[in-house]
Protein backbone atom coordinates (compact mmCIF):
# COMPACT_ATOMS: atom_id res chain seq x y z
CA UNK A 1 0.00 0.00 0.00
CA UNK A 2 1.30 3.36 -0.91
CA UNK A 3 1.59 5.92 1.83
CA UNK A 4 3.69 6.91 4.76
CA UNK A 5 2.94 3.90 6.96
CA UNK A 6 5.72 1.82 5.48
CA UNK A 7 6.25 -1.78 6.59
CA UNK A 8 9.65 -2.77 8.03
CA UNK A 9 10.28 -4.93 4.96
CA UNK A 10 9.72 -1.86 2.74
CA UNK A 11 12.21 0.01 4.85
CA UNK A 12 14.71 -2.82 4.38
CA UNK A 13 14.27 -2.71 0.61
CA UNK A 14 14.67 1.05 0.73
CA UNK A 15 17.81 0.74 2.81
CA UNK A 16 19.30 -1.92 0.56
CA UNK A 17 18.76 0.33 -2.42
CA UNK A 18 20.21 3.35 -0.66
CA UNK A 19 23.21 1.39 0.57
CA UNK A 20 23.98 0.14 -2.93
CA UNK A 21 23.71 3.67 -4.28
CA UNK A 22 25.89 5.01 -1.47
CA UNK A 23 28.42 2.28 -2.24
CA UNK A 24 28.56 3.61 -5.80
CA UNK A 25 29.46 6.99 -4.34
CA UNK A 26 26.01 8.62 -4.35
CA UNK A 27 26.15 11.09 -1.46
CA UNK A 28 22.43 11.92 -1.65
CA UNK A 29 21.57 8.28 -1.05
CA UNK A 30 23.87 8.19 1.95
CA UNK A 31 22.31 11.34 3.40
CA UNK A 32 18.89 9.75 3.02
CA UNK A 33 20.16 6.69 4.85
CA UNK A 34 21.50 8.94 7.61
CA UNK A 35 18.05 10.44 8.08
CA UNK A 36 16.60 6.97 8.66
CA UNK A 37 18.85 6.40 11.64
CA UNK A 38 20.24 9.66 12.95
CA UNK A 39 17.56 10.48 15.49
CA UNK A 40 18.10 7.18 17.30
CA UNK A 41 21.87 7.55 17.04
CA UNK A 42 21.82 11.06 18.46
CA UNK A 43 19.53 10.04 21.32
CA UNK A 44 21.87 7.20 22.27
CA UNK A 45 24.94 9.42 22.06
CA UNK A 46 23.26 12.20 24.01
CA UNK A 47 22.30 9.99 26.93
CA UNK A 48 25.61 8.15 27.01
CA UNK A 49 27.90 11.15 26.74
CA UNK A 50 25.71 13.50 28.75
CA UNK A 51 26.45 16.65 26.75
CA UNK A 52 25.15 17.95 23.44
CA UNK A 53 28.66 18.80 22.28
CA UNK A 54 29.97 15.27 22.85
CA UNK A 55 26.81 13.76 21.37
CA UNK A 56 27.30 15.84 18.25
CA UNK A 57 30.92 14.71 18.01
CA UNK A 58 29.92 11.05 18.27
CA UNK A 59 27.17 11.58 15.66
CA UNK A 60 29.61 13.26 13.31
CA UNK A 61 32.36 10.66 13.73
CA UNK A 62 29.93 7.74 13.42
CA UNK A 63 28.34 8.80 10.16
CA UNK A 64 31.63 9.96 8.63
CA UNK A 65 33.12 6.58 9.47
CA UNK A 66 30.06 4.87 7.99
CA UNK A 67 30.39 6.96 4.81
CA UNK A 68 34.06 6.15 4.40
CA UNK A 69 33.55 2.44 5.04
CA UNK A 70 30.22 1.78 3.42
CA UNK A 71 32.06 0.06 0.58
CA UNK A 72 33.02 -2.70 2.98
CA UNK A 73 29.41 -3.22 4.17
CA UNK A 74 28.50 -6.64 2.78
CA UNK A 75 24.95 -7.13 4.03
CA UNK A 76 26.09 -9.83 6.47
CA UNK A 77 24.12 -8.04 9.16
CA UNK A 78 21.44 -5.36 8.95
CA UNK A 79 22.52 -1.78 8.40
CA UNK A 80 20.85 -1.03 11.75
CA UNK A 81 23.24 -3.39 13.54
CA UNK A 82 26.19 -2.07 11.54
CA UNK A 83 25.58 1.59 12.32
CA UNK A 84 24.86 0.83 15.98
CA UNK A 85 28.14 -1.08 16.11
CA UNK A 86 30.02 2.00 14.93
CA UNK A 87 28.18 4.29 17.34
CA UNK A 88 28.56 2.02 20.35
CA UNK A 89 32.28 1.62 19.68
CA UNK A 90 32.71 5.39 19.60
CA UNK A 91 30.62 5.77 22.75
CA UNK A 92 32.61 3.05 24.51
CA UNK A 93 35.82 4.93 23.67
CA UNK A 94 34.22 8.06 25.02
CA UNK A 95 33.14 6.33 28.24
CA UNK A 96 36.61 4.86 28.75
CA UNK A 97 38.24 8.26 28.32
CA UNK A 98 35.66 9.77 30.66
CA UNK A 99 36.50 7.20 33.34
CA UNK A 100 40.14 8.26 33.15
CA UNK A 101 39.26 11.97 33.22
CA UNK A 102 36.89 11.54 36.12
CA UNK A 103 39.43 12.57 38.77
CA UNK A 104 39.33 16.11 37.40
CA UNK A 105 35.53 16.35 37.45
CA UNK A 106 33.85 18.85 39.77
CA UNK A 107 32.58 16.19 42.16
CA UNK A 108 31.84 16.92 45.81
CA UNK A 109 30.38 14.88 48.62
CA UNK A 110 26.89 15.53 49.92
CA UNK A 111 25.73 15.36 53.54
CA UNK A 112 25.26 11.57 53.48
CA UNK A 113 28.75 11.06 52.03
CA UNK A 114 27.52 10.17 48.50
CA UNK A 115 29.26 11.80 45.56
CA UNK A 116 27.40 14.04 43.17
CA UNK A 117 28.44 16.04 40.14
CA UNK A 118 28.23 19.81 40.54
CA UNK A 119 27.14 20.12 36.91
CA UNK A 120 24.01 18.11 37.72
CA UNK A 121 22.97 20.84 40.11
CA UNK A 122 22.79 23.50 37.41
CA UNK A 123 19.15 24.58 37.12
CA UNK A 124 17.21 23.36 34.13
CA UNK A 125 15.70 26.41 32.44
CA UNK A 126 12.96 24.29 30.84
CA UNK A 127 11.38 23.69 34.25
CA UNK A 128 7.65 23.13 33.93
CA UNK A 129 4.64 24.14 36.00
CA UNK A 130 5.40 21.96 39.02
CA UNK A 131 8.79 23.00 40.43
CA UNK A 132 8.68 20.52 43.30
CA UNK A 133 8.10 17.55 41.03
CA UNK A 134 10.73 18.85 38.61
CA UNK A 135 13.20 19.13 41.42
CA UNK A 136 12.49 15.55 42.54
CA UNK A 137 12.78 14.27 39.01
CA UNK A 138 16.05 16.12 38.55
CA UNK A 139 17.41 14.71 41.77
CA UNK A 140 16.37 11.21 40.75
CA UNK A 141 17.94 11.71 37.32
CA UNK A 142 21.16 12.95 38.93
CA UNK A 143 21.32 9.97 41.28
CA UNK A 144 20.69 7.52 38.44
CA UNK A 145 23.31 9.22 36.26
CA UNK A 146 25.79 8.96 39.11
CA UNK A 147 25.03 5.27 39.56
CA UNK A 148 25.29 4.62 35.81
CA UNK A 149 28.71 6.21 35.74
CA UNK A 150 29.96 3.69 38.24
CA UNK A 151 29.25 0.82 35.87
CA UNK A 152 32.00 -0.43 33.58
CA UNK A 153 31.68 0.99 30.05
CA UNK A 154 30.44 -2.35 28.74
CA UNK A 155 27.87 -2.82 31.51
CA UNK A 156 26.73 0.71 30.92
CA UNK A 157 26.35 0.08 27.20
CA UNK A 158 24.33 -3.12 27.61
CA UNK A 159 22.08 -1.46 30.18
CA UNK A 160 21.68 1.63 28.02
CA UNK A 161 20.69 -0.32 24.90
CA UNK A 162 18.30 -2.55 26.81
CA UNK A 163 16.74 -0.20 29.33
CA UNK A 164 16.66 3.16 27.59
CA UNK A 165 16.47 2.04 23.98
CA UNK A 166 14.47 -1.17 24.33
CA UNK A 167 16.68 -3.31 22.08
CA UNK A 168 16.45 -7.09 22.32
CA UNK A 169 19.43 -8.65 24.09
CA UNK A 170 20.11 -10.72 20.99
CA UNK A 171 20.55 -7.53 19.00
CA UNK A 172 22.65 -6.03 21.79
CA UNK A 173 24.89 -9.12 21.59
CA UNK A 174 25.25 -8.74 17.82
CA UNK A 175 26.06 -5.06 18.11
CA UNK A 176 28.71 -5.64 20.76
CA UNK A 177 30.18 -8.68 18.98
CA UNK A 178 29.24 -11.03 21.76
CA UNK A 179 26.64 -13.68 22.56
CA UNK A 180 23.13 -13.14 23.86
CA UNK A 181 24.15 -15.12 26.96
CA UNK A 182 27.00 -12.72 27.73
CA UNK A 183 24.67 -9.77 27.20
CA UNK A 184 22.23 -11.34 29.68
CA UNK A 185 24.96 -11.81 32.29
CA UNK A 186 26.18 -8.26 31.77
CA UNK A 187 22.66 -6.89 32.18
CA UNK A 188 22.28 -8.90 35.39
CA UNK A 189 25.55 -7.50 36.80
CA UNK A 190 24.63 -3.96 35.78
CA UNK A 191 21.20 -4.05 37.45
CA UNK A 192 22.67 -5.61 40.60
CA UNK A 193 25.19 -2.75 40.85
CA UNK A 194 22.53 -0.14 40.16
CA UNK A 195 20.19 -1.58 42.78
CA UNK A 196 23.03 -1.49 45.28
CA UNK A 197 23.91 2.10 44.44
CA UNK A 198 20.29 3.30 44.55
CA UNK A 199 19.11 1.15 47.46
CA UNK A 200 18.15 4.18 49.57
CA UNK A 201 15.94 5.62 46.88
CA UNK A 202 13.20 3.00 47.29
CA UNK B 1 20.02 -24.01 43.27
CA UNK B 2 16.55 -23.29 42.00
CA UNK B 3 16.39 -20.02 43.93
CA UNK B 4 19.78 -19.03 42.55
CA UNK B 5 18.58 -19.64 38.99
CA UNK B 6 15.44 -17.61 39.69
CA UNK B 7 17.44 -14.68 41.13
CA UNK B 8 19.60 -14.58 38.03
CA UNK B 9 16.61 -14.62 35.73
CA UNK B 10 14.31 -12.19 37.49
CA UNK B 11 15.87 -9.25 35.69
CA UNK B 12 15.25 -10.97 32.33
CA UNK B 13 11.65 -11.56 33.37
CA UNK B 14 11.21 -7.88 34.18
CA UNK B 15 12.64 -6.90 30.78
CA UNK B 16 10.50 -9.47 28.93
CA UNK B 17 13.59 -11.35 27.75
CA UNK B 18 12.78 -14.74 29.24
CA UNK B 19 11.79 -17.61 26.96
CA UNK B 20 8.20 -18.81 27.47
CA UNK B 21 9.13 -22.09 29.16
CA UNK B 22 11.63 -20.40 31.50
CA UNK B 23 9.07 -17.72 32.33
CA UNK B 24 6.53 -20.39 33.23
CA UNK B 25 9.08 -22.15 35.43
CA UNK B 26 9.98 -18.89 37.15
CA UNK B 27 6.33 -17.99 37.80
CA UNK B 28 5.66 -21.43 39.23
CA UNK B 29 8.62 -21.11 41.58
CA UNK B 30 7.78 -17.57 42.68
CA UNK B 31 4.25 -18.67 43.56
CA UNK B 32 5.72 -21.17 46.04
CA UNK B 33 8.82 -19.36 47.33
CA UNK B 34 8.26 -16.25 49.46
CA UNK B 35 11.91 -15.09 49.25
CA UNK B 36 11.96 -15.18 45.49
CA UNK B 37 8.54 -13.51 45.33
CA UNK B 38 9.93 -10.67 47.46
CA UNK B 39 12.96 -10.45 45.19
CA UNK B 40 10.75 -10.24 42.11
CA UNK B 41 8.70 -7.49 43.73
CA UNK B 42 11.83 -5.57 44.67
CA UNK B 43 13.17 -5.85 41.11
CA UNK B 44 9.84 -4.68 39.70
CA UNK B 45 9.79 -1.70 42.06
CA UNK B 46 13.34 -0.83 41.09
CA UNK B 47 12.40 -1.09 37.44
CA UNK B 48 9.47 1.28 38.04
CA UNK B 49 11.80 3.72 39.79
CA UNK B 50 14.23 3.70 36.88
CA UNK B 51 11.38 4.06 34.41
CA UNK B 52 10.74 7.55 35.79
CA UNK B 53 14.05 8.62 34.28
CA UNK B 54 13.84 8.56 30.50
CA UNK B 55 16.62 9.17 28.00
CA UNK B 56 15.83 12.63 26.62
CA UNK B 57 15.08 13.07 22.94
CA UNK B 58 17.53 15.32 21.14
CA UNK B 59 16.03 18.72 20.45
CA UNK B 60 15.13 19.52 16.82
CA UNK B 61 17.82 22.21 16.91
CA UNK B 62 20.50 19.75 17.93
CA UNK B 63 19.42 17.30 15.24
CA UNK B 64 19.39 20.02 12.58
CA UNK B 65 22.78 21.34 13.67
CA UNK B 66 24.26 17.83 13.65
CA UNK B 67 22.91 17.18 10.16
CA UNK B 68 24.32 20.41 8.84
CA UNK B 69 27.72 19.78 10.33
CA UNK B 70 27.75 16.28 8.85
CA UNK B 71 26.71 17.54 5.42
CA UNK B 72 29.59 19.99 5.43
CA UNK B 73 32.06 17.27 6.32
CA UNK B 74 30.68 14.90 3.70
CA UNK B 75 31.47 17.47 1.01
CA UNK B 76 35.16 16.92 1.55
CA UNK B 77 35.08 13.33 2.81
CA UNK B 78 36.48 10.65 0.54
CA UNK B 79 35.08 7.14 0.47
CA UNK B 80 37.35 4.10 0.75
CA UNK B 81 39.53 2.97 -2.13
CA UNK B 82 38.07 1.73 -5.40
CA UNK B 83 38.39 -1.91 -4.38
CA UNK B 84 36.73 -1.49 -1.00
CA UNK B 85 33.85 0.36 -2.66
CA UNK B 86 33.04 -2.66 -4.77
CA UNK B 87 30.36 -4.78 -3.11
CA UNK B 88 32.28 -7.73 -4.54
CA UNK B 89 35.84 -7.63 -3.29
CA UNK B 90 38.22 -9.55 -5.60
CA UNK B 91 40.93 -9.63 -2.92
CA UNK B 92 38.72 -11.51 -0.46
CA UNK B 93 37.47 -13.73 -3.23
CA UNK B 94 41.00 -14.65 -4.30
CA UNK B 95 42.00 -15.33 -0.71
CA UNK B 96 39.09 -17.73 -0.31
CA UNK B 97 39.72 -19.41 -3.62
CA UNK B 98 43.40 -19.95 -2.77
CA UNK B 99 42.40 -22.20 0.11
CA UNK B 100 39.78 -24.20 -1.70
CA UNK B 101 41.10 -25.78 -4.90
CA UNK B 102 37.90 -27.77 -5.48
CA UNK B 103 35.82 -24.59 -5.40
CA UNK B 104 38.34 -22.88 -7.65
CA UNK B 105 38.06 -25.66 -10.23
CA UNK B 106 34.27 -25.56 -10.03
CA UNK B 107 34.24 -21.80 -10.58
CA UNK B 108 36.65 -22.18 -13.50
CA UNK B 109 34.42 -24.79 -15.15
CA UNK B 110 31.34 -22.69 -14.53
CA UNK B 111 33.15 -19.71 -16.04
CA UNK B 112 33.86 -21.64 -19.23
CA UNK B 113 30.32 -22.94 -19.42
CA UNK B 114 28.92 -19.45 -18.82
CA UNK B 115 31.19 -17.97 -21.47
CA UNK B 116 30.15 -20.53 -24.07
CA UNK B 117 26.47 -20.10 -23.12
CA UNK B 118 26.57 -16.33 -23.39
CA UNK B 119 28.23 -16.39 -26.81
CA UNK B 120 25.59 -18.79 -28.04
CA UNK B 121 22.80 -16.62 -26.67
CA UNK B 122 24.10 -13.39 -28.13
CA UNK B 123 24.53 -15.03 -31.51
CA UNK B 124 21.05 -16.58 -31.27
CA UNK B 125 19.44 -13.28 -30.28
CA UNK B 126 20.96 -11.50 -33.24
CA UNK B 127 19.76 -14.03 -35.75
CA UNK B 128 16.33 -14.50 -34.21
CA UNK B 129 15.20 -10.85 -34.07
CA UNK B 130 16.31 -9.07 -37.19
CA UNK B 131 13.18 -6.94 -37.45
CA UNK B 132 12.52 -6.23 -33.81
CA UNK B 133 11.76 -2.59 -32.99
CA UNK B 134 14.55 -0.59 -31.47
CA UNK B 135 14.06 -0.80 -27.73
CA UNK B 136 15.35 2.01 -25.59
CA UNK B 137 17.10 1.50 -22.30
CA UNK B 138 16.65 -1.71 -20.30
CA UNK B 139 14.30 -1.50 -17.35
CA UNK B 140 16.37 -1.75 -14.19
CA UNK B 141 15.58 -4.30 -11.49
CA UNK B 142 12.53 -3.37 -9.42
CA UNK B 143 14.72 -2.69 -6.41
CA UNK B 144 16.47 0.21 -8.15
CA UNK B 145 13.26 2.02 -9.13
CA UNK B 146 12.62 4.74 -6.58
CA UNK B 147 9.24 5.87 -7.92
CA UNK B 148 7.05 6.25 -10.99
CA UNK B 149 6.52 9.88 -12.02
CA UNK B 150 3.77 9.60 -14.56
CA UNK B 151 1.86 7.14 -16.73
CA UNK B 152 0.15 8.39 -19.88
CA UNK B 153 -1.41 6.73 -22.88
CA UNK B 154 -1.01 8.52 -26.17
CA UNK B 155 -4.46 9.26 -27.62
CA UNK B 156 -5.44 7.06 -30.53
CA UNK B 157 -2.57 4.61 -30.12
CA UNK B 158 -1.61 1.78 -27.85
CA UNK B 159 1.64 3.47 -26.82
CA UNK B 160 2.06 4.02 -23.10
CA UNK B 161 4.64 6.52 -21.81
CA UNK B 162 6.07 5.91 -18.36
CA UNK B 163 8.48 8.23 -16.57
CA UNK B 164 10.21 6.56 -13.67
CA UNK B 165 13.03 7.40 -11.29
CA UNK B 166 16.05 5.39 -10.56
CA UNK B 167 18.60 7.87 -9.37
CA UNK B 168 17.58 10.20 -12.15
CA UNK B 169 14.26 10.28 -13.95
CA UNK B 170 14.05 8.02 -16.98
CA UNK B 171 11.50 7.63 -19.70
CA UNK B 172 10.35 4.53 -21.50
CA UNK B 173 7.50 3.77 -23.86
CA UNK B 174 5.85 0.76 -25.48
CA UNK B 175 2.55 -1.05 -25.85
CA UNK B 176 0.69 -2.71 -23.02
CA UNK B 177 1.95 -6.07 -24.32
CA UNK B 178 5.51 -4.94 -23.78
CA UNK B 179 7.02 -6.77 -20.84
CA UNK B 180 8.94 -3.70 -19.63
CA UNK B 181 5.78 -1.62 -19.64
CA UNK B 182 3.88 -4.35 -17.80
CA UNK B 183 6.58 -4.61 -15.16
CA UNK B 184 6.53 -0.83 -14.55
CA UNK B 185 2.72 -0.66 -14.51
CA UNK B 186 2.53 -3.41 -11.90
CA UNK B 187 5.18 -1.65 -9.85
CA UNK B 188 3.42 1.72 -10.10
CA UNK B 189 0.03 0.25 -9.15
CA UNK B 190 1.43 -1.13 -5.93
CA UNK B 191 4.20 1.17 -4.85
CA UNK B 192 3.84 4.73 -6.02
CA UNK B 193 3.29 7.54 -3.55
CA UNK B 194 1.39 9.62 -6.01
CA UNK B 195 -2.20 8.42 -6.12
CA UNK B 196 -2.73 10.03 -9.54
CA UNK B 197 -0.03 7.77 -10.99
CA UNK B 198 -1.54 4.74 -9.23
CA UNK B 199 -4.89 5.69 -10.70
CA UNK B 200 -3.44 5.89 -14.24
CA UNK B 201 -1.61 2.59 -13.84
CA UNK B 202 -4.63 0.78 -12.44
CA UNK B 203 -6.72 2.27 -15.24
CA UNK B 204 -4.34 0.76 -17.81
CA UNK B 205 -4.26 -2.56 -15.98
CA UNK B 206 -8.04 -2.79 -16.34
CA UNK B 207 -7.55 -2.84 -20.12
CA UNK B 208 -6.05 -6.31 -19.90
CA UNK B 209 -7.60 -8.05 -16.90
CA UNK B 210 -7.27 -11.43 -18.61
CA UNK B 211 -3.60 -11.36 -17.54
CA UNK B 212 -3.41 -13.10 -14.16
CA UNK B 213 -0.70 -10.73 -12.89
CA UNK B 214 -2.76 -7.71 -13.83
CA UNK B 215 -5.82 -9.13 -12.12
CA UNK B 216 -3.77 -9.84 -9.02
CA UNK B 217 -2.50 -6.26 -9.00
CA UNK B 218 -6.09 -4.99 -9.35
CA UNK B 219 -7.20 -7.11 -6.39
CA UNK B 220 -4.24 -5.79 -4.40
CA UNK B 221 -5.22 -2.22 -5.27
CA UNK B 222 -8.85 -2.87 -4.31
CA UNK B 223 -7.83 -4.24 -0.98
CA UNK B 224 -4.94 -2.02 0.05
CA UNK B 225 -4.88 1.23 -1.90
CA UNK B 226 -5.44 4.23 0.34
CA UNK B 227 -7.26 6.19 -2.38
CA UNK B 228 -10.96 5.29 -2.90
CA UNK B 229 -10.78 6.46 -6.53
CA UNK B 230 -8.05 3.91 -7.25
CA UNK B 231 -10.01 1.18 -5.46
CA UNK B 232 -13.10 2.10 -7.46
CA UNK B 233 -11.14 2.00 -10.70
CA UNK B 234 -9.67 -1.41 -9.86
CA UNK B 235 -13.19 -2.84 -9.70
CA UNK B 236 -13.78 -1.87 -13.37
CA UNK B 237 -11.33 -4.53 -14.46
CA UNK B 238 -12.44 -7.11 -11.92
CA UNK B 239 -16.21 -6.99 -12.57
CA UNK B 240 -16.28 -9.34 -15.60
CA UNK B 241 -14.41 -12.03 -13.65
CA UNK B 242 -16.73 -12.22 -10.69
CA UNK B 243 -18.36 -15.37 -12.05
CA UNK B 244 -15.27 -17.34 -13.04
CA UNK B 245 -12.59 -16.29 -10.58
CA UNK B 246 -13.31 -17.02 -6.92
CA UNK B 247 -10.37 -14.87 -5.82
CA UNK B 248 -11.98 -11.89 -7.56
CA UNK B 249 -15.30 -12.71 -5.90
CA UNK B 250 -13.64 -12.91 -2.50
CA UNK B 251 -11.84 -9.61 -2.93
CA UNK B 252 -15.10 -7.90 -3.98
CA UNK B 253 -16.81 -9.41 -0.93
CA UNK B 254 -14.00 -8.13 1.23
CA UNK B 255 -14.43 -4.64 -0.24
CA UNK B 256 -18.20 -4.88 0.27
CA UNK B 257 -17.80 -5.73 3.94
CA UNK B 258 -14.70 -3.79 4.95
CA UNK B 259 -14.20 -0.82 2.65
CA UNK B 260 -14.46 2.53 4.40
CA UNK B 261 -15.93 4.24 1.36
CA UNK B 262 -19.69 3.84 0.75
CA UNK B 263 -19.28 4.36 -3.01
CA UNK B 264 -16.79 1.51 -3.27
CA UNK B 265 -19.09 -0.72 -1.22
CA UNK B 266 -22.10 0.09 -3.38
CA UNK B 267 -20.17 -0.66 -6.55
CA UNK B 268 -18.92 -3.95 -5.08
CA UNK B 269 -22.50 -4.87 -4.24
CA UNK B 270 -23.60 -4.07 -7.79
CA UNK B 271 -20.79 -6.17 -9.30
CA UNK B 272 -21.65 -9.11 -7.07
CA UNK B 273 -25.25 -9.09 -8.24
CA UNK B 274 -24.75 -11.81 -10.93
CA UNK B 275 -23.37 -14.22 -8.31
CA UNK B 276 -25.78 -13.42 -5.48
CA UNK B 277 -26.87 -17.08 -5.35
CA UNK B 278 -23.34 -18.17 -4.47
CA UNK B 279 -23.08 -19.47 -0.88
CA UNK B 280 -20.43 -17.02 0.32
CA UNK B 281 -22.17 -14.03 -1.29
CA UNK B 282 -25.53 -15.06 0.13
CA UNK B 283 -23.97 -15.32 3.60
CA UNK B 284 -22.51 -11.82 3.37
CA UNK B 285 -25.79 -10.41 2.01
CA UNK B 286 -27.69 -11.86 4.94
CA UNK B 287 -25.30 -10.27 7.41
CA UNK B 288 -25.52 -6.91 5.64
CA UNK B 289 -29.32 -7.08 5.41
CA UNK B 290 -29.50 -7.72 9.14
CA UNK B 291 -27.11 -5.18 10.56
CA UNK B 292 -25.26 -2.93 8.15
CA UNK B 293 -24.65 0.64 9.25
CA UNK B 294 -25.64 2.00 5.83
CA UNK B 295 -29.36 2.05 5.19
CA UNK B 296 -28.84 1.92 1.45
CA UNK B 297 -26.61 -1.20 1.56
CA UNK B 298 -29.01 -2.82 4.00
CA UNK B 299 -32.02 -2.32 1.75
CA UNK B 300 -30.11 -3.32 -1.42
CA UNK B 301 -28.95 -6.52 0.26
CA UNK B 302 -32.54 -7.28 1.31
CA UNK B 303 -33.80 -6.69 -2.23
CA UNK B 304 -31.15 -8.99 -3.67
CA UNK B 305 -31.93 -11.69 -1.13
CA UNK B 306 -35.65 -11.40 -1.83
CA UNK B 307 -34.97 -12.13 -5.51
CA UNK B 308 -33.24 -15.39 -4.66
CA UNK B 309 -35.09 -18.68 -4.70
CA UNK B 310 -35.52 -20.22 -1.25
CA UNK B 311 -32.97 -22.84 -0.24
CA UNK B 312 -34.47 -26.18 0.76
Amino acid sequence: MAGLDRQPSDRRIDDTMLIREAQRGNRGAFEELVRHYDHAVLRLALHLTGTEQDAQDVYQDAFLKAYKNIGSFRFECSFYTWIYRIVTNLCLDHLRKKTVRKEDAPVVKDASGGEFDLLDQVADVRAGANPERDLMRRQLGARISGALERLTPRERMVFELKHYHGLKLRTVGEILHTTEETAKNTLFRATQKLRGALADMR
Amino acid sequence: MKCEWVRENIVLQVYGELADDARHELEQHVARCADCAAELKAEQEFHALLAQDRAPDPTPNLLAASRMRLQESLETAVQGSFWTRLPFDPAIWLRQVRFSPALASAILILGFAGGVGTTYRIYGAHTATPGSPSTPSQVPAEASITGIRSVTQQPGSNQIDIKYDTVSTQDTSGSINDQRIQQLLLYAARNNYNSGVRMDSVGLLTQKPEDAHFREALMYALQYDSNPGVRFKAMDGLGPYVKDDTAVRDSLLQALVNDANPGVRTEALRLLEPVKADGSVRGVLMTLAAKDSSQYIKSQARTMLAQLPEID
